[in-house]
């Protein structure tokens, strides 16, 4: 299987580990020396660290270990230290003598070598015996002292940290030191924090939320399998067996995504034998129904289409990762400059600037010309060696970060590494970046390479393809026969990997610019590629650890694009979150003091739709790069009560209810109104790929959707072709019309979701023409920020009710916002 | 290359003094073992092997450690390095063997020597 060489990697063990000091993690050979005694066998290197002994000496003395070795490339080579007169390998007790008339020393035992009479009737001078351990620390000119920079980005140790690893190794002898801060199984994680000592605490800190949110992502995937259900078969271009089915989604918990792996099933019955193959997700239909590419064809019981079960197969991969860039940070010295490294862990560092000649023009091909807040932009980021740009939403985040990518590549400096956390930004960049005419390689995860890419002809595996179709390419003979024939025989096989992996090779290295996700950066196909430049759009929706995988491939200068007034990661544990798993790299730079260069200009909405976000979110500074004539819906006959003002909050007194499920809110008479509103819309010529409706739970979401195909007043068809999505898997995206419905409405409780600003941001921020809010202004308004915006829409006089064709204004009362407590 | 503003690592005085108590005990510990294992005095095999004498032409005429006799490293810009070099002399099995190191001038092995040059070139 294709997928098996993903599995079989290991991350971040390099052969830099063995000798590293077990202490502080410092690898240089001339600085480390290996405990000798037998049972022990540990190394460590002679820097003092916080301490007041040497971390060998520190070793040796509360270990009462005496016996060292020397590396084998340190200036002595493999030695194991000892008199040269007598053998005595206690380190306490030898001392070099030198000869009185040549440059020659040897060691030589205090008691009893150094008291032999017979001695100073020889060449030796023995008045100046000089002790191996000195100042408690090992002779320096014998075991080096590692460097201030290699101390700096040590471990930083403390005496009592020492003390108590050295205990634990008496009876764990392997025992390392996140053994010593691992957390009981009940215990709350420790939380993230603004500044970690070294990479070694960083990673202690992180590789437990992963971990939790691994295993719990792990708990919920594989719980969801499912039973009975329907199959349609088909057979794919590429020969391979292709099954159709409905996976229903539960609220708000797994969503199904292309590239995700699925187990079928069926028990079996007298006409067919038990049979199970697993597939990629390759499409999901509107129709929520999901399309599996099956990884064998045999056996396939296609003349069954009912009773078959579905299991979630769940990968560690992308976890993995995180926790293998964690470990490559911490231990490998060149995963990152020293600048980056101590950025990252918010040591103080000097502002140093990048020495590059910058361009006279800050444009690039093939893009739109950009404007004064995106030119400072790219001219600001090109002179740094980290850089925030802020995109508030429609800025132009793409372009600026497709024209800094473009001045980057033309720089000389290799090949620029592009991310984003989710793949449909990455296309999104690829393409941009493309169209300045640069190389671009999109590397899609092999298990997403049947899902089909709005960039198609940039990924990896299409130009494999395509690179030599001539009949004399064997790669594509080989190709054309597995296409024929499904498989190959194991020595076909063999001969294809091995052609496919050199052409990947080959067609990766004379690209200028790599695009993948945050996880693809840890393929291990790119795991002899260095970037020094590296930047990552929608930094602010990737864990730090996700973030940090494409970092830790040799990055000097890193640029992180995104917003962090917009919606953060999503993480499903917890317990995680509230550790600040949530929390972005970028917003922990912001709080470091790192300034975000912020994109000013907006040219998505109608400049009365960016107003309150703008005065909400960005502090007033979001400017309007269209005008209130370019927004103008022509010919659109819609009841907006304030001509000129494509904007409302629909007034709605309905009763919230919990949903089937139990976990999720639904808003019947909101539904009601969303529909009516959607046909008003269709009926005046919208039509339906311009609207969105978008609402924060999942159990309105599915109401909705059945609502308008069994009530809506015009073509079925039509509402089918709507698209009604959450808050959330809208971030990042647009449409010309927005139907918010809000949900909650009750005396008593919260308002759930709707609390987050940043989830208001988005919600707001997504309508180029028009926005309507459906809501209940009395629950709603007990939130401050929520109070600003019904009040915003109350004093322009967008705050109505009553039925569509009559819009009144409302003067339903809003309750006194609570104070926020920070 | 960076230029992190370092806090001034302070080692705790109390862990200082504990740790030197420590040190002296085991440094104790080693001696009083080795007096109590050896009754015998060992027997001297200290001879220095001429092949350390093959390596260096000039150094024939009694002079010491780091003498004005060329053994001294010179670096780029030709003032006097820090370092001088010596041969370590070493065992392997029965093997004699020496390796050329670099030790600072103003290290007491080297420093003993050169007061003792400039001791008896005063007499
Ligand atoms: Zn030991
Ligand atoms: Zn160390
Ligand atoms: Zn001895």
């Amino acid at each position: 299987e294709d997928t098996v060489d993903d599995d079989s990697y290991e991350y971040g063990k390099g052969d830099f580990m063995e000798h590293a000091c077990r202490y502080c993690g410092v690898s240089n050979p001339a600085c480390v020396v290996r405990c000798n005694v037998p049972s022990c066998r540990k190394w460590f290197c002679n820097s003092r660290g916080n301490t007041s002994g040497s971390h060998i000496v520190n070793h040796l003395v509360r270990a009462k270990h005496k016996e060292v070795c020397l590396h084998k490339d340190s200036p002595l080579g493999e030695t194991i230290l000892e008199c040269y007169n007598c053998g005595c390998r206690n380190v306490f007790l030898l001392g070099f003598i030198s000869a009185k008339t040549e440059s020659v020393v040897v060691l030589l035992c205090r008691e009893p070598c150094l008291s032999v009479n017979a001695l100073k009737d020889m060449n030796w001078d023995l008045s100046q015996w000089c002790p191996l351990i000195d100042d408690r620390c090992f002779l320096q000119w014998l075991v080096k002292v590692p460097s201030e920079q290699e101390q700096l980005r040590a471990r930083q140790i403390s005496a009592q940290q020492i003390n108590k690893i050295e205990e634990l190794w008496k009876t764990n002898p392997d025992a390392s030191l996140e053994d010593l801060e691992k957390p009981g199984v009940d215990d709350e994680p420790q939380p993230v924090a603004l500044k970690y000592e070294d990479a070694y605490q960083y990673q202690n800190v992180f590789a437990p939320l992963i971990k939790l949110e691994a295993d719990y992502d792990k708990m919920m995937k594989e719980s969801q399998s499912k039973d009975n259900v329907t199959i349609r078969w088909d057979i794919g271009l590429n020969k391979k067996r292709i099954a159709y089915f409905i996976f229903p989604k539960e609220d708000n918990e797994l969503r199904l995504v292309p590239g995700d792996e699925l187990r079928l099933r069926y028990s079996g019955d007298a006409a067919h034998p038990a049979w199970q193959s697993v597939g990629h997700v390759i499409k999901l239909t509107a129709q929520e129904e999901v399309a599996l590419e099956l990884r064998a064809s045999q056996g396939v019981p296609v003349d069954v289409n009912h009773g078959l079960s579905v299991d979630f197969v769940w990968k560690s991969t992308s976890f993995d990762r995180m926790q293998g860039a964690m470990k490559t940070f911490a231990v490998d010295e060149t995963s990152v400059s020293g600048y980056i490294y101590h950025h990252l862990l918010g040591h103080e560092v000097e502002l140093q600037m990048v020495r590059n000649t910058l361009p006279r023009r800050f444009g690039a091909p093939g893009l739109p010309e950009l404007n004064a807040s995106q030119v400072f932009a790219v001219k600001s980021v090109l002179q740094k060696p980290i850089s925030l740009i802020q995109g508030p939403p429609g800025t132009g985040k793409t372009v600026t970060s497709a024209a800094i990518v473009y001045h980057m590549a033309k720089q000389g400096q290799g090949q620029v590494l592009v991310c984003a956390p989710s793949n449909v930004a990455v296309d999104q960049l690829a393409e941009k970046i493309s169209a300045t005419g640069l190389k671009v390689v999109r590397l899609c995860a092999k298990s997403r390479e049947a899902v089909s890419s709005p960039v198609e002809h940039l990924t990896l595996h299409y130009q494999v393809r395509h690179l030599d179709t001539s009949e004399k390419s064997e790669l594509h003979k080989l190709q054309q026969l597995k296409d024929e024939q499904g498989e190959l025989s194991s020595s076909d096989e063999k001969k294809y990997k091995a052609l496919k992996r050199a052409t990947e090779r080959e067609i990766s290295q004379s690209a200028d610019v790599i695009c993948c996700t945050c996880v693809g950066a840890g393929d291990p196909r790119l795991a002899n590629f260095r970037f020094r430049q590296v930047l990552i759009d929608e930094s602010t929706q990737a864990t730090e650890p996700e973030c940090l995988i494409p970092l830790v491939l040799g990055a000097k200068q890193v640029v992180l694009v995104g917003d962090h007034c917009q919606l953060g990661p999503v993480i499903m544990c917890k317990k995680a979150a509230r550790a600040g798993l949530a929390q972005s790299l970028f917003e922990r730079l912001v709080l470091l003091g790192v300034k975000p260069i912020r994109l000013q200009v907006q040219y998505r909405m109608h400049p009365s739709l960016s107003e309150f976000p703008s005065n909400s979110f960005y502090e007033g500074t979001l400017q309007n790069g269209v005008t209130i004539n370019e927004r103008q819906s022509t010919g659109i006959d819609f009841p907006w009560p304030v001509p000129n003002r494509p904007m409302f909050f629909y007034v709605q007194m309905g009763q919230e209810e919990i949903s089937a499920s139990g976990t999720s809110y639904l808003n019947r008479t909101e539904a009601a109104n969303v529909e009516k509103i959607v046909t008003t819309f269709l009926r005046s010529g919208v039509v339906p790929s311009q609207i969105g409706v978008i609402t924060p739970y999942e159990g309105q979401r599915a109401y909705i959707v059945n609502y308008m195909a069994r009530n809506g007043a015009l073509r079925q068809q039509l509402y089918k072709e709507i698209e009604v999505a959450s808050v959330d898997s809208f971030q990042g995206r647009e449409k010309d019309y927005i139907i918010l419905s809000c949900v909650r409405s009750n005396e008593h409780q919260g308002i759930g979701f709707l609390n987050d600003p940043r989830r208001l941001n988005v919600a707001l921020t997504r309508a180029r023409y028009g926005i309507v809010i459906l809501g209940n202004p009395k629950v709603l308004s007990k939130q401050p920020l929520w109070n600003s915006l019904l009040t915003h829409y109350k004093e322009h006089e967008c705050l109505v009710e009553g039925p569509l064709n009559n819009l009144k204004q409302s003067m339903v009362q809003f309750q006194k916002p609570k104070k926020i407590y920070n | 290359e960076v230029h992190v503003r370092q806090k001034v690592t302070e080692v705790d005085p109390l862990e200082e003094a504990n740790f030197e108590e420590e040190l002296k005990a085991v440094l104790q510990e080693s001696l009083e073992q080795r007096r109590l294992e050896l009754r015998g005095r060992p027997t001297i095999n200290m001879m220095i092997p001429m092949s350390v004498f093959e390596g260096s032409t000039k150094d024939h005429h009694g002079r010491g450690l780091g003498g004005e006799s060329g053994d001294e490293a010179v670096d780029e810009e030709g003032g006097a390095r820090k370092e001088v070099q010596v041969k370590v002399l070493v065992k392997r099995g029965n093997k004699q063997q020496t390796k050329q190191m670099y030790i600072p001038r103003d290290s007491s092995l080297v420093q003993s020597t050169k007061q003792k040059e400039a001791a008896e070139l005063e007499e």
